[in-house]
């Protein structure tokens, strides 16, 4: 019986050791319910997927916006506190540094967005089908809309066609603004001769967007002859047009109107967290701008950043009509409604009333991050005046930039007697103050400012340093001595 | 190798054949009762053949040779050998084993006497269980155990409690592997009344398991009945009553008002109060929310007995618990069930099965963060009374001075409405096979299912122009099921060749599986506003077009295993033992799948040896060292591979578009996180066994950390919506410490019986590589809108916090004119403000100025725990102690009109008022930015659980048919000493990064309790 039981050991071990060789298979298993990224964009519907990513990251240029027109002289940070997010109060007195979790916010949010553009068009060539070259341009006017960003930014950044991957930031080297330029002026060209002055669907890029982002593109690098080339046939041939009401150009009937060439898409349909900023489908600005602690008509609270200065509220005619649409006297408005409001940090007494959240959408939770207003990134007065702009300081025509600015102003005062009639360099001085009046509160201020060389109106500015933005610390700690910081931080 | 055991055995059996046989019959009685012993085992020595004693305590073999020896064992009692000389009748007496080294003590896939043990493992016994009455089980390992911190996330019924053993190691999952009876399981649900012991396995001896040992292994041993015993009944109950152990000294209405005066002149604004006669105390909040009197119920039952061949137990608990904050709207439940059932199929198998099921149901209200009752509670003005004149809750106004996230806490608890509940089925059946006595098989499968349901309801709710203002009800529910399994397939070869050379072998192979899956979703427009129609049934609205109102996920992880050890003894004297484990898990790519974890124990009895052997102080005397290596594979799944699912979302038309994007940057090359573990121990005891002290030194590496979403360059897209950066192996954290754990137990009279035990832990933690080149890793939220607070950097403490250090307050002008300008941080100083310290001696304060602060990992925990015992008394004590963790004082909104702690009545107010509290103003400062003035030292000590029992005589029990019958009351959390301001020092997240801040931390509640242990 002993023997017999002893006998029996090296079978069952040898059954063992089997069981063990066997089950090695165990664990080939494939994750349940899961896509393999790097075997995608195998039809329409896969491409149509992918742009929709691609376009997911505008919703997060509401940062540009808010700390675009905050770092100029048209508005202070406000908030709740001196400390109320560091960043932007920094950026407003010009005593950023390379450690500024907002900046970090920007650069990586506009790098995803270059990034998910490239994703598509890294499998461009992977099967064709009737419509593919719109979602290939599509995918390259964001690629240059995301690129611009920074280039405005942060100056030289990395250039790729393709995603970056991980280790590309110790190898790949910031390009000069030139190629990175050149970039955007192949991307733009290609989608302006692929997209048609229709989209596909409202909320697309259009051959209009294309063109005037290639114009504004242009216009920044003083290539103004070429500039005036394509934004006048954008004028001429584009279905673009002023709204009349200029009261009614930042409400949401006016959304996608005649006026807009360009606009980034919000809605309140969906809720959103301070844990994931971008991840809202809500224009995260607005909240931020909304009037502190409001009860009232018309508008809702908010947090009261971006408050406009006195000096810009005075910059304006008694008779512009764009005043009051641009700022809200909040004192002014409270004694005629009898609304009521809380005074926050730096409290100008006035709002960026373009910008801040109206009552009348769901109020999806969190509702300060969750307004509906659309962007108008590029609208067709910014067209107009970037085209006077390059007949005018192109030397190409002081008269054609006298009428695109005239138009602009014509509508602002509802009549004819404000009309421009000088020329020279008094005329680029009135285009670009109509710039400011004309786009206040739009988050164009600063670059206009700087990259006119006028910069230094800005308090605090620093010549030769303030003009462009550090990288973020850690990113040239990433880079491992591949970047170099910009000068002067 | 199989050659030689066989003919080893062959030898061993022939040595013994050729003796001649009798039959041998005797009884075996208990030494301090003299009552007959059941269920004891005698075994001729060196054979399978033995008995097993009745109930009289009778036993017979029959054809023993003449001259083996008979082993007699009985658990709890001194083993004996007898030599057979003849037939004649044998009566032994066992005697009771005070000296505890015999011990039995498992140690995974095995077990050995503590006298054998050659690693740090510590236990704690059903008794500890039962004089602590732990509402979970987690919280009697908090001050039992070195080594091992428990903290609390909440006070809330059924809250997570963290176990951390010998310090935080990684960024990632850093609680134990929990074993039940061998499988993998779950130690929060357990009934404590269902354990027999708890095992800690804190260094390398839990190699053997391998890939999910590094965080320490926790073994549960539930309690099973005994064969051939009579059928016992147990019978436990208590009721308690609970109430907040502190609240915290706010300012009252008048004293707000003056303070609010204050801040607004200094400011050159109106005065809020210009009349503050008439205010007198007004409303705290705390006393509002805080309810006195909340009860705990628990009953608690076993019936175990056995037959000769079978055993079995059989138990069942009711946990009721509300809570001190809403206690109806925040209770807990727990209903268990238990069957343990073990037997012998044959003299060889034997087989046991253990099922326990689970019923939970939890209801919760916001108690962490900003928005938590709490918080509400500490920042509502004093001024503002609970109901208005209508009996409703009164508003917070909604101004720039209360912010819009402070409410009534009234209301927000009456507004809330969540409901969870959770079945749980787990067990294990396991077979044992024993073809000879040296050689024993076990197949055994453990496995838990688990089905959870969650709903809650979002009422319409204006609360004024309050973040919390719900414009449209919904109702949002969802359903969730875990699975798992653990195959285990193992043997066990034990023998001693030539006498004194020990062996035992252990072979074997494990699968593990977890999968399951996950359905949520969410229906609006909620029927009449009210939770009795909140389901999604009834509420039939849906979200606006384009948005997903359900969302699913499914998972399926496995791992398999195979491990040896081989664990040798020379007359129990010199130990050694050697362990590898072979580990496969799906978390790793297929180029990363395996991993070898080797690792040995040794010791060294030095009390066997002649030197000491006489003499009369030291009564034992051990060494034990081992190292090994262990692994840990608990990061977010699929790691290695790229998946679409991240959130693509935009607006076409109007509408909401959902695309597809990738989720995770995935990393092909993930490897295990590897744990390397040192310990050096000395066990001794002395005075006649009276004193027993365990002591350690260990130190613990952990390299390739698993840093899940680490840090990386921006330009590879990891941070779009949905997007994660990788998990990569990329740190390194050392843990070292000491541990010391002394018993003394001593007979002072006849009536009156001591035990004492104190342990101490200390621990060192050192971040040793972050390879992310920025060197650190943030985490950790502060105040609104403020930067990161905690980090994992080099050098440092994982988790340390890093803010600006003050050096006092500006006294006057002068000194803030001779300081360098504060500006960068915010706003220029003024007399009255933090000066802060210019660190890097720039000449200006900026963001590099900040500097570590301290950090939430205490330098060293104690635990204290007493037990008397005179005649029919009881009484026990248990106290712990936290000494060096730090925590962030951030439950105070920085608003202007919120409510604030008293201290802030010792402002500063001119010069030399004051030169820790700065001065009050509604203007721009930078007194709340991050820094040592928001760091407190909570240190603290606790007075865990005091105990007093009495026993009914015996006399009198026994003629009403009782075996014991104890009646008792205590306190749980009756003290806690500290400077902490806070409600809880001892409370945390569990974040390693962001661990230790205090949003209003849920304090634990001090529980009365009256209670009744029957036994019959």
């Amino acid at each position: 019986m002993k023997i017999k039981t002893i006998k029996k050991i090296p079978v069952l071990v040898i059954l063992i050791l089997v069981y063990f060789s066997c089950t090695d298979d165990f664990v080939d298993r494939n994750p349940v319910y899961s896509i393999d990224s790097e075997n995608y964009f195998n039809s329409e519907d896969d491409f149509n997927n992918g742009l929709i990513a691609a376009y997911d990251l505008l919703q997060s240029t509401y940062i540009n916006n808010i700390m675009g027109e905050i770092a100029s002289d048209n508005t202070l940070c406000g908030g709740e506190s001196a400390t109320d997010v560091i960043g932007y109060q920094q950026i407003d007195d010009m005593i950023h540094t390379p450690v500024n979790d907002q900046l970090q916010n920007l650069w990586n949010w506009m790098f995803a967005g270059v990034n998910r553009a490239n994703y598509l068009l890294e499998f461009q060539n992977n099967v064709d089908f009737e419509g593919k070259d719109i979602i290939i341009a599509e995918a390259r006017f964001l690629r240059a809309y995301y690129y611009f960003e920074l280039v405005k930014w942060f100056g030289p950044v990395p250039l790729k066609e393709t995603r970056f991957q991980l280790g590309d930031e110790t190898t790949i080297p910031r390009s000069p603004v030139e190629d990175v330029y050149a970039l955007i002026e192949a991307d733009l060209i290609y989608a302006s001769n692929t997209l048609s002055y229709t989209a596909p669907q409202v909320g697309r890029a259009t051959k209009g967007s294309a063109q005037a982002l290639l114009g504004k593109a242009y216009v920044y690098q003083e290539k103004f002859s070429q500039a005036a080339i394509v934004l006048d046939n954008l004028i001429q041939n584009g279905p673009y047009d002023l709204v009349v009401d200029y009261d009614t150009l930042f409400e949401s009937q006016q959304e996608n109107g005649v006026e807009s060439v360009f606009e980034v898409q919000y809605t309140d349909a969906e809720g959103a967290g301070f844990g994931c900023l971008q991840c809202s489908e809500g224009n995260i600005a607005v909240g931020f701008n909304g009037i502190r602690n409001y009860n009232g008509p018309l508008f809702d609270s908010g947090f009261s950043f971006n408050v406009p200065t006195e000096e810009s509220y005075l910059e304006y005619d008694e008779d512009d009509l764009r005043r009051d649409v641009a700022i809200l006297n909040i004192e002014t408005w409270a004694a005629q409604t009898g609304a009521t409001y809380g005074t926050g940090y730096e409290h100008t007494g006035y709002y960026n009333r373009k910008y801040i959240a109206r009552q009348g959408d769901l109020n999806t939770g969190d509702q300060n991050l969750t307004n509906p207003n659309n962007y108008r990134a590029i609208r067709f007065a910014d067209v107009l005046l970037l085209a006077a702009e390059a007949y005018n300081r192109g030397g190409l025509s002081d008269v054609t930039a006298q009428q695109y600015l005239n138009r602009v102003r014509n509508r602002a005062f509802g009549d004819t007697d404000h009309e421009v009639s000088v020329t020279g360099t008094a005329l680029t001085t009135a285009i670009l103050n109509e710039r400011r009046l004309e786009l206040m509160g739009e988050g164009h201020r600063f670059f206009d400012l700087v990259r006119t060389g006028n910069g230094s109106v800005i308090p605090g500015f620093v010549e030769g340093k303030h003009e462009v933005f550090p990288i973020p610390l850690e990113e040239i700690q990433f880079s491992n001595g591949n970047w170099q910081q910009n000068p002067g931080y | 190798m199989y050659k030689k055991i066989l003919i080893l055995l062959l030898f061993s059996f022939s040595a013994i054949s050729y003796a001649q046989n009798v039959d041998v019959k005797g009884t075996i009685t208990e030494g301090s009762s003299g009552q007959p012993l059941p269920g004891v085992n005698i075994l001729i020595k060196n054979t399978s053949r033995g008995a097993t004693t009745d109930f009289d305590g009778i036993f017979a073999i029959n054809d023993v040779p003449i001259n083996s020896v008979l082993v007699i064992s009985y658990l709890g009692y001194v083993s004996q050998e007898i030599a057979v000389v003849n037939s004649d009748p044998i009566n032994i007496v066992l005697q009771e084993d005070t000296e505890t080294l015999n011990e039995v003590v498992v140690i995974g896939y095995g077990s050995q006497t503590k006298k054998e043990v050659t690693g740090a493992v510590s236990t704690v016994s059903s008794e500890t269980l039962s004089e602590l009455a732990p509402v979970k089980v987690e919280q009697a390992l908090q001050g039992t155990v070195s080594g091992v911190n428990v903290t609390t996330q909440s006070g809330a019924p059924g809250a997570g409690l963290d176990i951390r053993i010998r310090g935080i190691s990684t960024n990632g999952t850093n609680g134990p592997a929990v074993f039940i009876d061998g499988y993998q399981g779950d130690l929060s649900l357990l009934n404590p009344n269902d354990i027999e012991t708890i095992t800690v396995l804190k260094d390398a001896q839990a190699a053997i398991y391998g890939t999910i040992g590094a965080n320490g292994v926790i073994l549960i041993t539930t309690k099973t009945g005994s064969k051939n015993s009579k059928t016992k009944v147990a019978f436990n109950t208590y009721v308690g009553f609970q109430e907040t152990t502190r609240k915290l000294p706010l300012l009252n209405a008048t004293e707000y008002a003056l303070i609010l005066n204050e801040s607004y002149a200094a400011a050159g604004q109106n005065l809020p109060y210009p009349n503050v006669s008439g205010l007198g105390v007004g409303t705290d909040w705390q006393d509002e929310v805080f309810n006195a009197s909340v009860p705990i119920v628990n009953h608690d039952f076993s019936v175990s007995g056995g037959s000769e061949k079978l055993a079995y137990t059989i138990s069942g608990s009711h946990l009721y618990q509300q809570g001190i904050i809403a206690p109806k709207k925040t209770d807990f439940r727990r209903n268990t069930a238990r069957l343990s059932l073990r037997g012998d199929i044959s003299d060889k198998i034997k087989f046991s099965s253990n099922v326990i099921y689970t019923y939970l149901d939890r209801d919760s209200v916001n108690d962490f963060g900003l928005g938590s009752v709490l918080f509400n509670a500490l920042n509502a003005p004093p001024t503002l009374s609970a109901y208005d004149q209508n009996g409703d809750f009164s508003l917070v106004p909604n101004t720039a001075g209360l912010g819009i996230e402070i409410i009534n806490p009234l209301a927000q608890i009456e507004n809330t409405f969540n409901d969870f509940d959770l079945r749980k089925l787990n067990g294990s059946f396991s077979v044992d096979y024993q073809p000879t006595d040296q050689l024993t098989f076990t197949s055994r499968i453990g496995f838990n299912t688990t089905e959870q349901k969650g709903k809650s309801f979002a009422k319409i709710v204006d609360y004024g122009g309050k973040v919390f203002d719900v414009t449209r009800s919904s109702v949002s529910q969802n359903s969730e099921n875990f699975n798992d399994y653990t195959l285990d397939l193992f043997a066990n070869y034990k023998d001693t060749f030539f006498e004194d050379h020990n062996v035992t072998a252990t072979l074997g192979t494990t699968i593990y599986k977890t999968f399951g899956s996950g359905l949520f979703a969410t229906g609006y427009d909620v029927p009449n506003n009210d939770w009795a129609y909140a389901d999604i049934s009834l509420a039939t609205g849906t979200g606006a077009d384009g948005v997903r109102d359900v969302s699913s996920y499914a998972f399926d992880e496995r791992r398999m295993s195979v491990f040896g050890r081989l664990q040798y003894d020379y007359k129990g004297k010199y130990l050694l033992s050697a362990m590898l484990r072979r580990d496969m898990s799906t978390k790793f790519g297929p180029n990363n799948r395996v991993a070898y974890f080797p690792s040995a124990t040794a010791g060294w009895v030095v009390s066997d040896e002649e030197f000491l052997n006489d003499s009369s102080l030291i009564n034992f005397l051990k060494l034990r060292v081992s190292y090994g290596v262990l692994g840990n594979d608990q990061i977010p799944n699929n790691g290695y591979v790229g998946q679409l699912n991240g959130e693509a979302t935009y607006v076409f038309d109007g509408i909401l578009t959902n695309g597809v994007a990738i989720g995770q940057l995935p990393n092909p090359d993930l490897q295990w996180e590897e744990a390397k573990k040192f310990d050096v121990g000395l066990d001794f005891r002395i005075l006649d066994n009276k004193i027993d002290v365990t002591t350690d030194y260990f130190i613990n590496k952990r390299d390739n950390l698993l840093i899940s979403n680490i840090p990386v360059s921006g330009i590879a897209g990891v941070y779009a919506p949905g997007g994660s950066s990788p998990t990569i192996n990329a740190g390194g954290v050392e843990n070292r410490g000491f541990e010391f754990a002394i018993n003394y137990k001593d007979d002072l009279s006849e009536n009156l019986k001591l035990s004492v035990s104190y342990n101490l832990t200390t621990l060192t933690n050192e971040v040793t590589e972050v390879n992310n080149s920025t060197g650190f890793i943030e985490g950790g939220t502060f105040g609104v809108g403020q930067p990161a607070i905690s980090r994992m950097e080099v050098g440092q403490p994982i988790g340390y916090f890093y803010g600006y250090k003050t050096d006092g307050i500006f006294q006057n002008q002068a000194e803030v004119d001779a300081h360098p300008s504060q500006l960068p941080l915010g706003a220029n100083a003024s007399p009255g403000d933090l000066r802060y310290v210019d660190v890097n001696n720039d000449g200006v304060i900026d963001t590099d100025d900040r500097t570590n602060l301290g950090d939430p990992i205490p330098d060293v925990t104690m635990g204290l725990n007493l037990t008397l015992n005179w005649k029919n008394l009881d009484f026990t004590a248990y106290a712990f102690a936290s000494i060096g963790n730090d925590m962030v004082r951030n439950y105070e909104r920085t608003l202007t009109d919120v409510n604030q702690l008293n201290y802030v009545l010792d402002r500063w107010t001119g010069e030399g008022t004051s030169n820790t509290v700065p001065r009050v103003t509604t203007a721009a400062t930078t007194n709340n930015v991050f820094s040592d003035y928001f760091v407190e030292d909570a240190s603290y000590l606790r007075l865990q659980n005091v105990q007093l029992g009495y026993n009914l005589p015996a006399d009198v029990i026994e003629s009403m048919g009782f075996t014991k019958v104890r009646l008792y009351c205590g306190v749980n959390n009756l003290v806690t000493l500290t400077k902490y301001r806070g409600y809880d020092p001892g409370a945390t997240s569990g974040a390693p990064i962001g661990g230790g801040i205090d949003f209003g931390f849920y304090p634990i509640p001090r529980t009365y309790l009256f209670g009744l242990n029957l036994n019959f």
